[in-house]
């Protein structure tokens, strides 16, 4: 099992009245090759949970398994060392560093990974190919468009070639028709082997992926498995 | 991550932030630049004075002593220096006196009054000489060697002989480029002969007043200064410094076996303890002023460090991301560290610029010579300099990597 979370918790201010229970006891289990749609209203814990997949954060009880690694035991230092390496993350603000070009935003990973200079320009030119921005590289955030931003988000992403890819609501910020051409690289990503995570409140988005995966008040309500929209 | 990938970080950062990185290194530069000029200036005046005392012959020994019967003290002080020859290289009354020099047209009268009156500004006047009496070990207590000719003798001085000496200056004042030596002239109307040129003791133009001297054996006394039964100023010169403490004491205990508070007065005093007594005042002053520069460097420590921290709060979010996609906690420090180091270190530079600027104008003012800032000023400025930008750094730097990577992306 790739990633398995036994019972999880998450509790903000825990003993207060203002206690928020963001995850409330949840346990999952996602396998290799999974294309799986996180799926809840605002609120639900949805963001919480890629967080905590994402290791990004911590639970406050309950264990997560990733690859068979308790995530609790791991350091900071392994957990980044996790981020980097095992994880790839699209977010829904795209998350690009502003002062630095297309090709600079792509290589970060492979400098935190100490992929010496040229390897680093030909593999991230490479993902910048991919996602069809071969020759946008120099451009910084501010000079693309939403679209293109999010699809040198996802150049960064696979930029490493982790296992895993997490989006947490990847198409929040574009219009219907780049939005889907996102969904679409996803789907693709998938098909080569990556174990995606799609985090969102649209079930229209939802249904691009093979397993959805219900929340609602922190807790699981649905976990099936569906006929999938080819992008 | 590689320290050459976050040199480039750094600079970036720098770079996109033009107008708020120079006001921040401002600071630096102000202090470094303060401190330097005052390092330098301080240091360069230093070593002029010291230089001054050099040239004035160090392990000197100065010697007032007078009985009030008008009897003599040199006879005995001299035979006492004889037997402390161990310490003691040479001793000689070192008194000056006043009268009137003659060769040619050139007259000390004459000269005394361009120079000291009312003088006309497009021909700046001669200086007329300061003649002394002095013994036979008069150049070798005053640091002054023979150039031409030949030192007052023990003979020149038993025999009450009518010779002088020049002192470099005086001999081009009176005679031009001309040998004066063998030449005679008029002193108070007396002739002397003039046996010795000296050697110029400074070089340049610095002390040639202290080059303006002429040397009468002092037994002559009797007829350039009639009345005068005694000297009250004499010079000993020790064989080193040590030698210079020790004759200071044997001379005083000497002296205070027949001068008591009634019956006259003296006092010896070790000349190398104007220069130590200098170098503790420079040295102090240095640092004192230097302290105060450093409070200005401290002011712009501390600018650094709240621009800094602005800094980790502006871009909290880029922390977050950077940390999401892998960064250690350590790459987050390295990068705002070096960020901190950079715009200290270039404001280092400049402030290094603007101090040796600052160093070789305030030097020319204030003591007439260029000083430029010694190698290890500007060595240990710029150290200076990045190390306050790792110091005051540091807070910030460990602050940014102390956020969780889910609260820095949370931030906008």
């Amino acid at each position: 099992m790739l990633i398995e979370l036994q019972n999880v918790y998450k509790i903000y201010g825990e003993g207060l009245e203002s206690e928020v229970r963001a995850l409330d006891g949840v346990s999952l289990q996602v396998d290799r090759g999974e294309f799986v749609a996180v799926v809840g209203a605002s609120g639900s814990g949805k963001s919480t949970m890629m967080n905590v997949l994402g290791c990004l954060d911590i639970p406050t009880y309950g264990e997560y398994y990733l690859d068979g690694v308790d995530v609790k035991e791991l350091t900071d230092r392994q957990l980044s060392h996790i981020r980097n390496r095992q994880i790839g993350f699209i977010f829904q603000g795209f998350n690009l560093i502003p002062a630095l070009t297309a090709q600079e935003n792509v290589e970060l990973p492979l400098i935190y990974q100490g992929v010496s200079a040229s390897r680093r320009k030909e593999l991230a030119r490479e993902a910048l190919e991919r996602v069809g921005l071969g020759n946008r590289g120099g451009h910084r955030p501010s000079e693309m468009s939403g679209g293109q931003q999010q699809r040198v988000a996802i150049a960064r992403a696979i930029s490493v070639r982790p296992p895993i890819i997490m989006a947490d609501e990847p198409t929040g910020a574009l219009d219907s028709h780049t939005g889907r051409e996102v969904l679409g690289f996803l789907q693709q990503l998938n098909r080569e082997g990556s174990t995606v995570i799609l985090i969102t409140h649209d079930n229209g988005i939802a249904a691009t992926a093979r397993r959805v995966v219900r929340l609602s008040d922190g807790k699981i309500v649905e976990d099936r498995a569906q006929e999938v929209d080819w992008l | 991550m590689k320290i050459q990938q976050a040199l480039k970080m750094a600079y970036k950062s720098i770079l996109g932030n033009k107008g708020r990185s120079a006001l921040t290194m401002l600071g630096i530069i102000i202090g470094i630049a303060s401190v330097m000029t005052i390092v330098s200036t301080v240091s360069g005046m230093n070593k002029k004075t010291m230089e001054m005392y050099e040239a004035m012959g160090s392990n000197k020994v100065t010697v007032s002593a007078s009985l009030y019967d008008g009897r003599d003290v040199f006879k005995d002080l001299y035979d006492y220096c004889l037997k402390l020859g161990d310490y003691v290289e040479g001793v000689t009354p070192n008194s000056s006196f006043s009268a009137t020099v003659v060769y040619g047209a050139k007259n000390s009268a004459n000269m005394e009054q361009a120079y000291y009156g009312e003088s006309d500004p497009s021909r700046p006047a001669e200086m007329p000489p300061t003649l002394y009496f002095g013994s036979d070990q008069y150049g070798v207590c005053n640091n002054l060697t023979i150039a031409k000719g030949r030192e007052i003798s023990f003979l020149d001085v038993e025999q009450y002989a009518q010779v002088c000496v020049l002192g470099a200056q005086t001999a081009e004042i009176f005679f031009n480029y001309a040998d004066p030596v063998g030449q005679i002239m008029q002193v108070n109307g007396m002739p002397y002969t003039v046996i010795g040129v000296y050697a110029p003791r400074g070089e340049g133009d610095n002390f040639s007043y202290m080059d303006n001297l002429m040397v009468f054996p002092y037994t002559t006394s009797r007829t350039l200064s009639p009345g005068q039964t005694s000297f009250s100023e004499f010079s000993v010169k020790a064989r080193s410094a040590s030698a210079a403490v020790e004759a200071t004491s044997r001379i005083t205990g000497f002296l205070s076996g027949f001068i008591t508070e009634q019956n006259g007065w003296f006092w010896v005093e070790n000349q190398n303890q104007y220069q130590q007594s200098n170098n503790e005042y420079t040295t102090m002053l240095s640092l004192v002023l230097g302290g105060i520069a450093a409070i200005s460097l401290l002011v712009g420590g501390i600018g650094i460090m709240n621009i800094m921290l602005v800094t980790v709060t502006e871009r909290t979010r880029e922390i977050g991301i950077r940390r999401a996609i892998g960064a250690q906690r350590s790459s987050i420090v390295a990068q705002f560290l070096i960020e901190a180091a950079m715009l200290c270190g270039i404001g280092g530079i400049v402030g290094i610029l603007v101090g040796t600027a600052g160093s070789v104008i305030l030097s020319t003012i204030l003591i007439q010579i260029t000083v430029y800032p010694p190698t290890w000023v500007t060595a240990a400025a710029f150290a200076l300099s990045v190390a306050l930008g790792l110091l005051f750094g540091s807070y910030p730097a460990v602050k940014a990597a102390k956020l969780q990577p889910v609260e820095a992306l949370r931030a906008e």
